[in-house]
């Protein structure tokens, strides 16, 4: 019983990183209509961020988890402005096509300057020891990542209920039409919402470095299983993103344990069964499917 | 349909231009291996037919499909168990391998047509690494990350060691696969596809059934990769992992929209000019290959989003307007409409 | 329509003609069996932007260089040849791309050896074009006993190191010095289920116990799962024996550190581990691990200068790739002279069964059975930092693995040349 409670902590640790990527994913989504396929490369720049922060700075992992998304905050910035920004009058499918070469180009520059070895990154010293959870001890550094990644789901999703800001973007994303014809004016919140989802993708990156690998691919593999979930929660729903993203990453602790041969492939089959079930996801409408 | 109907009285008035560009482009192929490696000009010939065949989906259905790497590498599998086991002449080897990929693309596509634009792109994208998994556990089969090796060339027993040799032995099947993705855009069933790209409402409300359309048309491509991939594992000996990676997929995409989108024939340069210079970037010392396709790709989608095709035939069109000086038809000399224009607005 | 099938016919009739006309007289049509002997080109094929750059890469060309110039420099006018070339090409992982370097080194670079080659799959397409085009490859960067095994052929050589070497070595001597009970953690793709077989029947037959093993996913980045397992584990495990590698690796240790597992008695035992992953992580990361080396640049004197000599070249210490493709380099030129020719076949046979010790390959033979090349490796342990006192100064030496000992038996890997 304990070690099913631990897989599922476990489970929720690695979801919270899920959550966090899918959660940038969709309020971009919802307000660009844009799906960033860069937003893992953002999440391997914001690891790298802390590393260099680190390593040719000084600067320590607290004042990293607010320097680099701020960056990456501005990098999103420019990026919409320069680039996204000329595509939004086309399909959509010309931004993904864009942030897929951006991907390339992002993790290669990466990689012509560090080389594809994983990079130090040490724990916090305030985090380095455990903390008794009262059934088991669990590392101090993952439950901050857990309380870090609920935290600031459950602050996004405050500021899109109780904000004006919120309002817009929550109306554009779930009724984009029917909030341009109601006279909102979206525009001026795309760049900012974009650098927004950037940024956490940053913070995802920041959290990341110090217990996994830090190195120019890592977030290659991960925006795939990140899709996977989106696309489970469906990519209209915010809330319903971030739910997936935790339930996907305990499923897939389970699926570790108990049917170790599937558990790479456990997240798909579930999103087959979901796309069979609602095609538009667990919480998506049918209209945001297009 | 406006624009289709355009395209077509307009292509039968540059009928003499379209045979002269075919004819110039059969002695290219025929010729290729004299101007470069017999293994790389191979490599341009399947990379062709694949990106021919994703361009059916992106360019003539407006389904961006970022998985095809599942149907590829499955192919490739296939048709080298089948070269390795059964023995068979290898032309029955790759058309094998493709029935696989044409089978695993029936499930696929009946989950993934459901959807369009963006999700699609998402959904066949894991499903592809789904398939990515499957081959790299699946040891017996596959190898594993050993890769599938020692595919023999087989043919009535013919000699095909030489890739020279060979590169015509396999061309055939090539050109047969781009003569069948010809004919199929051509056809009334290509046509209502396109209808589809433009309009699916509207198609839906003629009362063509969309959704079997299209996946007709998955199922179509996938087989069609699968020839593609099946001659790749033949021409090389053996099938790897890579074959199945995303990053096959996106190399796919990548060409399709160098070449330009929805011109089948861009698709074949588009493959041409990524294989060599993948090829050129191995042997110059210059590390960084995604930099380079990465910005070329990025540049291309930003500036120039009709690919090369688009604009030779812009280019081709301007001079001959010039030469005429006849009142252009503008709209049915601009590149057919690259990706589907349903929600153009941003949102 | 049918003017169309027709014109297509008479464009593909005129092609076929066109084919049949000139027959084999393209360019590459046919390789030549034999070289001509005023030059001898020398090929490094290998990862010089991916994941094995570090460990090998464009510092593995330099001490292919190396190799030649000190080969020149001992045999002046006698040498076989006087013109010795290096020629290189980055194969960026894909043996796609492998396999059509190779046939293009083989034929057109007119390489007479093809060495390094990382990565499994490419290295068995390399040794099937070598096997096709009768021409030498050595491989060194590769750990698949595909190559000494089922796949192996007459003008392929392994060099260096190989998954069973890295299993059965760390398996046995981690065994023999205490560590009873494993618990074994491998990726679940084929380099993780041999190196866990290998393992595993090392530690049998040293005396010791698997009490439970575990395949993992791959790529993962949460191993807490199987961390979290392996305490309440009965009986307890002595030692955590992990196959992981890479960035997975990275990952486990990092987490195998934060679970605080040699705080509550579970040593680490690393299947694949090169001195530059040590390097990137830091040695505090592994401090205590032990894995076997096929090389260790500061294990003696010997080592110690070549990798000076090394480091003067490329501002950064050899690896065991990069030692072990000087070596091989080395060993090829000195067969060529034995045999004074390049003609592959005569080398070959000046090949098998030669015994040497030289700077990489201690007590070395060359197998004639498998063309595995058996040299001496060695147990290591990762020093903390504490005990590190110059640069890339990681390792201790626990114990030399005699050569006879560290790899897999002839008549193991079922290899008919």
């Amino acid at each position: 019983m304990t070690s099913l409670l631990q897989q599922c902590f476990n489970g929720l640790v690695s979801g919270g990183f899920y959550a966090l990527l899918a959660l940038g994913l969709a309020i971009i989504f919802g307000m660009l209509g844009v799906v960033n396929f860069a937003h893992g490369a953002f999440f391997m720049l914001g690891a790298f961020g802390a590393y260099l922060a680190l390593a040719e700075f000084g600067v320590p992992f607290w004042a990293a988890l607010f320097l680099v998304p701020a960056v990456l905050f501005l990098l999103g910035m420019l990026l919409e402005r320069t680039l996204i920004r000329r595509l939004t009058p086309f399909d959509p499918l010309y931004n993904f096509l864009l942030t897929f070469g951006l991907t390339l180009v992002l993790q290669d520059a990466v990689k012509r300057e560090y080389g594809v070895q994983s990079q130090p990154y040490p724990r916090p010293a305030e985090l380095s020891g455990s903390i008794d959870l009262g059934p088991f001890d669990y590392p101090a550094y993952q439950v901050f990542v857990l309380a870090a990644a609920i935290v600031l789901c459950a602050a996004v999703w405050l500021v899109l209920t109780r904000t004006r800001v919120g309002m817009v973007v929550r109306a554009a994303t779930e009724r984009p039409e029917l909030t341009g014809a109601l006279g909102v004016n979206v525009g001026r919140w795309v760049t900012p919402v974009f650098a927004f989802g950037v940024a956490l993708a940053g913070l995802a990156g920041v959290l990341a470095a110090p217990m996994r690998a830090v190195n120019p691919l890592m977030g290659a593999d991960l925006i795939i299983a990140v899709f996977a979930v989106v696309v489970i929660g469906g990519l209209g729903s915010v809330s319903g993103s971030v739910l997936a993203g935790f339930a996907i990453g305990v499923a897939q602790s389970l699926g570790n344990l108990y049917v170790p041969a599937l558990s790479q492939t456990l997240i798909f089959i579930i999103m087959a069964g979901v796309l069979l079930w609602r095609p538009a996801g667990l919480f998506g409408r049918e209209e945001a499917r297009t | 349909m406006i624009r289709l109907l355009l395209h077509h009285t307009e292509a039968a008035g540059r009928r003499p231009l379209r045979w002269l560009l075919l004819a110039a482009g059969l002695t290219l192929a025929l010729a290729l291996p004299w101007l470069v490696y017999p293994p790389v000009a191979m490599d341009i010939a399947t990379w062709a037919l694949f990106a021919a065949a994703v361009d059916l989906l992106l360019g003539y259905t407006g389904l961006l499909s970022f998985g095809h790497a599942a149907f590829w590498g499955t192919a490739a599998y296939t048709s080298g168990l089948i070269a390795i086991h059964g023995g068979l002449p290898f032309p029955l080897a790759v058309l094998g391998g493709a029935a696989l990929a044409a089978l695993l693309a029936v499930p696929i596509g009946y989950l993934c047509v459901r959807n369009t634009g963006i999700y699609f792109a998402m959904v066949t994208l894991a499903f592809a690494q789904m398939i990515y998994f499957v081959a790299n556990q699946w040891r017996g089969a596959t190898g594993g990350e050993n890769g599938l090796q020692g595919i023999p060339r087989e043919f009535l027993g013919a000699d095909l060691s030489d890739p020279f040799v060979f590169y015509y032995a396999g061309l055939p099947i090539v050109l047969f696969g781009l003569l069948c993705l010809w004919r199929i855009v051509h056809s009334p069933f290509g046509h209502v596809l396109v209808a589809i790209r433009d309009n699916p409402a509207r198609a839906r409300a003629i009362g063509y059934p969309v959704d079997r359309y299209k996946l007709l048309a998955f199922v179509l491509s996938a087989a069609l990769s699968g020839l593609a991939g099946g001659l790749f594992s033949i021409s090389h000996g053996f099938a790897s992992l890579q074959e199945v990676y995303w990053t096959t997929s996106g190399k796919a995409v990548m060409m399709v929209v160098l070449g330009g989108i929805g011109t089948l024939w861009g698709s074949t340069l588009g493959a041409a000019l990524v294989v060599l210079l993948e090829d050129y970037l191995s042997t110059s010392g210059f590390n960084g290959i995604g930099l380079v396709t990465g910005t070329v790709f990025v540049l291309v989608v930003l500036l120039f989003r009709q690919g090369l095709w688009g604009a030779a035939r812009q280019l081709g069109a301007a001079v001959s307007r010039t030469a005429r000086r006849r009142t252009p038809r503008r709209r049915a000399d601009a590149p057919a409409a690259p990706v589907p224009t349903t929600s153009t607005t941003s949102r | 329509m049918r003017n169309s099938t027709r014109a297509l016919t008479a464009a593909l009739a005129a092609g076929t003609l066109l084919v049949a006309g000139c027959g084999r007289g393209g360019p590459g049509g046919g390789a030549d069996a034999t070289v001509s002997d005023d030059k001898i080109v020398l090929a490094v094929l290998n990862d010089q932007s991916g994941v094995y750059a570090d460990l090998s890469g464009k510092n593995s060309i330099e001490a292919v260089k190396m190799a030649v110039a000190d080969f020149q420099a001992k045999y002046g006018d006698k040498a076989v040849s006087g013109d010795i070339e290096v020629v290189s090409a980055d194969h960026q992982n894909k043996p796609d791309i492998a396999n059509s370097k190779a046939q293009e080194l083989y034929d057109r670079g007119h390489a007479d050896v093809i060495l390094d080659v990382p990565t499994s799959s490419a290295a068995l397409a390399v040794a099937n074009v070598a096997k096709a085009k009768k021409k030498l490859y050595f491989n060194v960067g590769a750990a698949t006993t595909e190559l000494t095994g089922k796949q192996c052929n007459k003008y392929t050589f392994h060099y260096a190191y190989d998954t069973y070497m890295l299993a059965n070595g760390t398996g046995t001597a981690v065994t023999r010095q205490g560590g009873k009970n494993w618990y074994i953690l491998y990726p679940d793709y084929a380099f993780g289920q041999d190196m866990e077989k290998s393992f595993s029947a090392a530690i049998g037959t040293a005396g010791g116990t698997v009490v439970a093993k575990d395949p993992t996913p791959f790529p993962n980045d949460n191993f807490s799962t199987f961390l979290l397992k392996a305490p309440g584990l009965k009986p307890k495990p002595d030692v955590l024996g992990v196959m992981q590698a890479g960035g997975d690796l990275v990952n486990l240790v990092k987490q195998y550190n934060e679970f605080k597992l040699r705080e509550q008695g579970i040593k680490l035992s690393v299947g694949l581990m090169f001195i530059t992953d040590i390097h990137s992580l830091g040695p505090d990361a592994f401090a205590g691990t032990t894995f076997t080396d096929a090389w260790y640049w500061n294990f003696d004197d010997r080592n110690r200068q070549w990798a000076d000599r090394f480091t003067a070249r490329t501002q950064t210490r050899p690896s065991f790739a990069h030692a072990a493709n000087y070596s091989a380099a080395m060993q090829y030129l000195e067969a060529v002279q034995r045999a004074g020719t390049d003609a592959a076949d005569a080398v070959v046979g000046k090949l098998e069964g030669y015994t040497y010790d030289d700077m990489f390959a201690r007590n070395a033979t060359i197998r004639a059975a498998d063309h595995r090349v058996v040299h001496d490796v060695y147990l290591a342990e990762v020093k903390p930092r504490s005990e590190v006192t110059t640069d890339w100064d990681y390792e201790k030496i626990l114990r030399t693995i005699p050569a006879a000992e560290a790899f897999r038996p002839e008549s193991a890997g079922g290899c008919t040349l």
